[in-house]
């Protein structure tokens, strides 16, 4: 069991958190939303596994290469 | 010097076998490089030695070395040869794919592969190889494994040598003639590195290579910066974030897969056409998951990778600089057996806006694909540059201008397809302006000097504003502008030269790009560039 943490690839806001710590999710699941540029970008969760944390809320202003959540695989 | 083996014979020799045998131990000694320890070091630290790299790059038996006498002799007091440090430099001819090349590396394990020269050079920067390559109009392969100068020359010499004395000016020169690649296979600093950035494709080896302008030491006594090598130019860095190197792979068995690769794609020189495979893909292979890819609804973004795949021929995606720019995908692709080059903009990062990094690699791969006259397929769906102030303080517009400028003055043959949007300068960059101007479009595209919902809000702003319910007539006008902006009114007016079905997206591209083989066949040759780049 490792821990690894989920960066926004771009900066955006948050527009909706679709999972919640406590979740498990696939590898390749999104585990929110970000608006950026008009457009709804999923964050991906690459190698799935349990929510530990979500860091952000929704409506925050993210940057790119920010912490948003924090998995366990 | 005299370099013939005294013998112990008695009576004279009737032919040459004494100078072959000194040959053969001349030879034996190249093969040893620096020797069973300084090989062992290599190994362990998880490298190949050059001649093992060569081997297993080039096709079996091809190679044919050149210079492999070259280096220091030592002799005894009667001339009679000890033995012989080879120059720290391999190369010679080989064949990929059962096409000549010209190949040469560093050998590391002979002074870290310090640069070296005789009374000629054989390669590094310039030197025989690059001559080779020049010459016979064939690809230069480097395989980069040096440190570079070394201070230690100015003992030798007994002066400073100016910069760019030597070998640089040829490097230059293949840019405009030949494919040139460069491994990065070790730590590269330096005029090494240098070297790898002169070429039209590159590839390093994550954790076993490393590239920058200068290393660690020069920085900590610089900037007083203490950074691991790893941290200054690891593939996380170069590749990944600098772009300064295209692609990286987990070893260098990859690496020399991913050399052969991109060559299959490349012509000998701009004066021959990029080869030609039987496609074993249907031409007519209309795929229905084309038609439901683009969601309607307009804030969804959809894989543009897998997008490219429905269209190309089956497994023939190459993407150079996967991981760097990604609001851009870039990659050499067939269609129909011929090579072309397939830009296209992934909604998935920024929307498919061009920021500063999608610019520049887009600009580079323009260049590639004029150079070598392989068409440009262009899978449009580009909002425009990148907006905001950390945008502005990386000077998209200019980084993105550039870009324009390269897709306006290249002349190979390009193909605008509009998946969805095509907006404004961006979208100007992925036309053929300088040609046919051929564009088509799918019926989810979209296209203006501005989004509508951007450009309502402030070309009607009085409008909205005395209206009892501004939010309702902000909505009403785009609704309007939005009908009107159907894609059919413009085909109409011949403003796009035709709209088609997604699905038949790979049967009408491989039409067009057989029937532009007649132009590429007769434009070959150097591209001349004038003018300034802005």
């Amino acid at each position: 069991m490792a821990l690894y943490e989920v960066k926004a690839e771009m900066t955006g806001s948050v527009w909706k958190i679709v999972t919640a710590a406590g979740e498990t999710v696939a590898p390749g699941d999104a585990i929110m939303i970000l608006e950026s540029m008009k457009m709804e970008i999923p964050v991906i969760a690459e190698d799935g596994g349990t929510v530990q944390e979500i860091l952000v809320e929704e409506g925050a202003s993210v940057s790119e290469g920010q912490v948003v959540a924090r998995l366990e695989a | 010097m005299d370099t013939t083996t005294p013998t112990k014979q008695s009576s004279p020799p009737t032919d040459w076998s004494p100078e072959v045998e000194e040959l053969r131990r001349r030879r034996a000694d190249a093969e040893r490089l620096g020797g069973s320890d300084a090989v062992a070091k290599h190994h362990e630290r998880g490298r190949l030695t050059i001649r093992e790299r060569i081997a297993s790059l080039v096709d079996a038996g091809s190679f044919q070395e050149v210079g492999k006498l070259t280096g220091t002799g030592h002799y005894d007091a009667h001339g009679a040869l000890k033995s012989v440090t080879p120059a720290p430099y391999v190369m010679g001819l080989a064949q990929i794919d059962a096409r000549p090349i010209a190949l040469g590396g560093e050998d590391f394990t002979i002074r870290g592969g310090t640069s070296w020269s005789g009374d000629r050079k054989k390669g590094g920067q310039g030197g025989f190889v690059e001559d080779l390559a020049c010459e016979y109009r064939i690809p230069l392969v480097n395989l980069i494994d040096g440190s570079g100068g070394s201070v230690t020359s100015i003992h030798r010499r007994g002066h400073a040598v100016f910069p760019g004395v030597h070998g640089f000016e040829r490097s230059v020169a293949l840019m405009s003639q030949v494919p040139v690649v460069s491994a990065v296979l070790g730590t590269a600093a330096g005029g090494p590195a240098g070297r790898a950035i002169l070429s039209h494709f590159t590839v390093m080896v994550k954790e076993t290579a490393q590239v920058f302008a200068a290393g660690p030491p020069v920085v900590q006594r610089s900037l007083g910066q203490a950074i691991t090598k790893e941290e200054l130019g690891g593939a996380h860095l170069a590749v990944d974030t600098a772009g300064t190197i295209d692609n990286a792979v987990a070893d260098e068995a990859s690496c020399f897969a991913m050399v052969r690769r991109f060559l299959s794609y490349m012509p000998q020189n701009v004066w021959e056409l990029p080869p030609r495979v039987a496609c074993g893909d249907p031409v007519d292979r209309c795929e229905d998951a084309l038609l439901r890819i683009v969601p309607r609804d307009r804030r969804k973004p959809y894989n543009m990778r897998k997008l490219v795949e429905l269209v190309v021929d089956r497994d023939s995606t190459f993407e150079i600089q996967p991981t760097f720019g990604k609001a851009v995908i870039t990659a050499l692709a067939r269609i129909d057996g011929n090579v072309v080059g397939v830009v296209a903009n992934n909604p998935m990062v920024y929307g498919g806006a061009m920021d500063v990094k999608a610019a520049r690699k887009q600009t580079h791969f323009i260049e590639l694909c004029d150079c070598f006259h392989i068409p440009l397929v262009f899978l449009v769906d580009v909002p425009g540059f990148m907006v905001g102030r950390d945008a502005e303080a990386a000077a998209t517009l200019r980084e993105g201008m550039r870009s324009v400028y390269v897709a306006l003055q290249a002349s190979v043959p390009m193909y605008t397809v509009v998946i969805r949007k095509c907006y404004g300068m961006a979208g100007m960059g992925t036309t053929d302006k300088n040609g046919l101007d051929f564009k088509i479009a799918w019926p989810s595209a979209e296209w203006g000097s501005l989004p509508i919902e951007g450009g309502v809000a402030a070309a009607f702003r009085r409008d909205i504003e005395k209206h009892p319910d501004p939010k309702a007539r902000e909505a009403e006008i785009e609704a309007e502008l939005r009908a009107l902006a159907s894609p059919f009114r413009t085909a109409e007016a011949f403003g796009v030269e035709d709209i088609i079905d997604p699905r038949e997206t790979r049967p009408y591209l491989c039409r067009l790009i057989n029937a532009a083989q007649g132009k590429l066949r007769t434009t070959l040759g150097r591209k001349a560039k004038y003018g300034v780049r802005p």
